[in-house]
């Protein structure tokens, strides 16, 4: 089987975010990034499937030094190649225009069994990409995977999927297929000394629109679907009332509340 | 004209359905465009009933045996032809596990924007702008969608408040008719309902949550000795649950339990959109943690912004004593 890892690199939680001054995005110079969470989840799943039926997996990511930065982690943990959008011009993508360069990197790599990402990211989050990219391909999908079951010589996968309010779904679809994986899935492995040594000998490929046969409008800021107009700290409507002092101060006035404010104790 | 795609199980309405057409309601008042509520289904007559009351200009249904059970395959097939029929200016679909499965196969076929996961949208003269939550709700993003319509916005469960739709209505239904080019590529195997176990939170009247400002799974005793000496039942964010200090089944949230207890204690709870809709009608909310921008005080009737390791046994001390005096 060939496998498809798509990872993004985001900010690392840890990090301060702060708003840039054309409020568009945030700062990204001085970060630290690092795999989207869930999208690590989804490499693992690929390196298990790849462990269990042999094959190929290859890790895919869009960006500058971030971007080479997870491709070669993803390498450590055990990814046979990896493959690199780097072009100035894939800057400020939307989710529709990334997953349009996703899907054609793809197909310029003749295609895949399998393409696994994600099920939403760290910073936008809204869960779109994969499942956009498995329009662009014209492949089946299968969003929020907390199971996979391969049969690749009947070209068929058993997924299951997670729904609202603790249901789970069993489907079956056709190879080749794209997968969101959901959080959680399984446990993600550390790269080991020697993976990351052995990384260092891996396949790693870098790929520019040009590349691609893509015009300039159709990919990044360009190729965008909709314009970011301001990203902003929402104002906090809220009712809550902030209660301060030493820990032991805190947590007297709050019992004291609970019991003759609210009336909930 | 401002569509509607419905979400429906067992031949009944599902609550994010409301809360879209509060949301289209509001808009079309505002950009003054009729509102069309869609049904797809293998027979919707008794939703589109239901529907038509609500103040609403037009209820299409679309009727197909293929249809009773959702897949993204027949769903864009069926609404790419309504929508390239009848033209609207903006489509809203539910920021659910459904809605998020087509959606973006959808704008992708039209080659048309989808802004998703919207908490709130604005006029700006004629322009429609649509915010979402993005870096886990720390921040919000205003958008506008660029080209021509129709443009998709999927809304976020718990943005829009469901119980204000306007109803006295009396929308015309019209059937679309239905054709389909091939069967769903997904077949669906069984849908099973995940074991909840010991930990069934939907009654419990006192819990106390925590979340991953609680460190490591060590400290997770913290919460079990507060909630044990407030007589309380113990709950967790999700990722939590995905870092495997608890099992699934203590989960609080969108895609764990749906909770509202008298009292629910956040503890180190940044409170993401799929947790807060999982536990914000709780009666009275309590939130412990020390990011004072953290979304959870949004929703919080108490707060604390201070170290849970020292105001978490100060708590359980206090509770300790009261008991015993």
């Amino acid at each position: 089987m060939k496998i498809i890892s798509c990872i993004k690199p985001v900010p690392d939680s840890a990090s301060r975010l702060i708003i840039n001054e054309a409020k568009t995005w945030i700062k990204d110079q001085d970060l630290t990034f690092v795999a989207s969470e869930a999208d690590n989840y989804a490499l693992e799943e690929a390196l298990r499937l790849k462990e269990k039926h042999s094959g190929d997996v290859v890790v895919l990511s869009m960006g500058g030094e971030e971007a080479a930065r997870v491709l070669r982690s993803g390498l450590a943990m055990g990814a046979d190649r990896a493959i690199h959008l780097l072009d100035p011009k894939f800057k400020g993508a939307d989710e529709f225009a990334a997953a349009a360069t996703l899907a054609k990197v793809i197909e310029k790599d003749g295609g895949a069994d399998l393409v696994l990402t994600g099920v939403q990211s760290d910073d936008l989050g809204t869960g779109m990409t994969g499942t956009m990219l498995a329009e662009f391909l014209g492949w089946a999908h299968a969003t929020v995977v907390v199971g996979v079951e391969a049969n690749p010589d009947a070209k068929s996968l058993k997924v299951r999927r997670e729904l609202e309010g603790g249901i789970n779904e069993s489907v079956e679809l056709p190879m080749p297929a794209v997968l969101t994986v959901q959080f959680g899935i399984n446990q993600p492995r550390y790269a080991s000394l020697k993976g990351i040594m052995a990384a260092k000998r891996k396949e790693f490929k870098a790929v520019t629109a040009a590349d691609l046969g893509l015009a300039d409008d159709a990919v990044g800021k360009a190729g965008a679907m909709y314009e970011v107009r301001e990203i902003l700290i929402p104002a906090r409507k809220s009712r809550v009332e902030m209660i301060s002092g030493t820990p032991e101060e805190e947590a007297a006035s709050l019992v004291e509340k609970l019991r003759k404010e609210a009336k909930v104790l | 004209m401002i569509f509607v795609i419905t979400e429906h199980k067992d031949n009944k309405l599902k609550p994010i359905t409301s809360e879209l057409l509060v949301f289209a309601q509001r808009v079309g008042r505002d950009f003054g465009q009729p509102v069309t509520a869609v049904v797809l289904g293998s027979s919707t007559a008794s939703l589109a009933d239901e529907l038509k009351t609500r103040k609403i200009d037009r209820v299409i249904t679309a009727e197909h045996a293929d249809l009773g059970e959702y897949n993204p395959d027949s769903y864009v097939e069926v609404l790419k032809s309504i929508l390239e029929k009848e033209k609207p200016f903006l489509v809203l679909i539910g920021h659910t596990t459904q809605g998020m499965d087509f959606a973006p196969r959808l704008s992708v076929r039209l080659r048309r924007p989808l802004i998703a996961g919207c908490v709130e949208y604005e006029k700006q003269a004629d322009r429609l702008i649509l915010t979402r939550q993005v870096f886990n709700a720390k921040m919000n993003m205003k958008t506008s969608p660029r080209g021509e319509p129709p443009y998709f916005a999927t809304a976020s469960p718990g943005a829009f408040p469901g119980d204000e739709v306007e109803t006295g209505g009396s929308a015309a239904v019209v059937a679309f008719p239905v054709q389909l080019s091939g069967g769903s590529r997904r077949k669906l195997l069984e849908r099973v309902e995940a074991p909840k176990g010991k930990a069934d939170l939907t009654s419990a009247p006192i819990i106390v949550s925590g979340g991953r400002g609680l460190k490591q799974k060590e400290n997770f005793s913290l919460v079990f000795e507060l909630a044990e000496a407030i007589g309380g039942s113990v709950g967790a964010s999700r990722p939590v649950v995905d870092a495997e200090w608890l099992p699934r089944e203590y989960q609080v949230g969108s895609s764990g339990q749906t909770v509202s207890p008298r009292l629910y204690i956040a503890v180190g709870i940044s409170g993401a959109i799929q947790h807060l809709v999982g536990m914000q009608t709780s009666r009275c909310i309590v939130a412990i943690n020390k990011d004072p921008e953290a979304p959870i005080f949004k929703v919080a009737h108490y707060g604390i912004v201070d170290d849970l390791f020292k105001v978490v046994p100060a708590l359980t001390k206090i509770f300790k004593d009261l008991k015993q005096a």
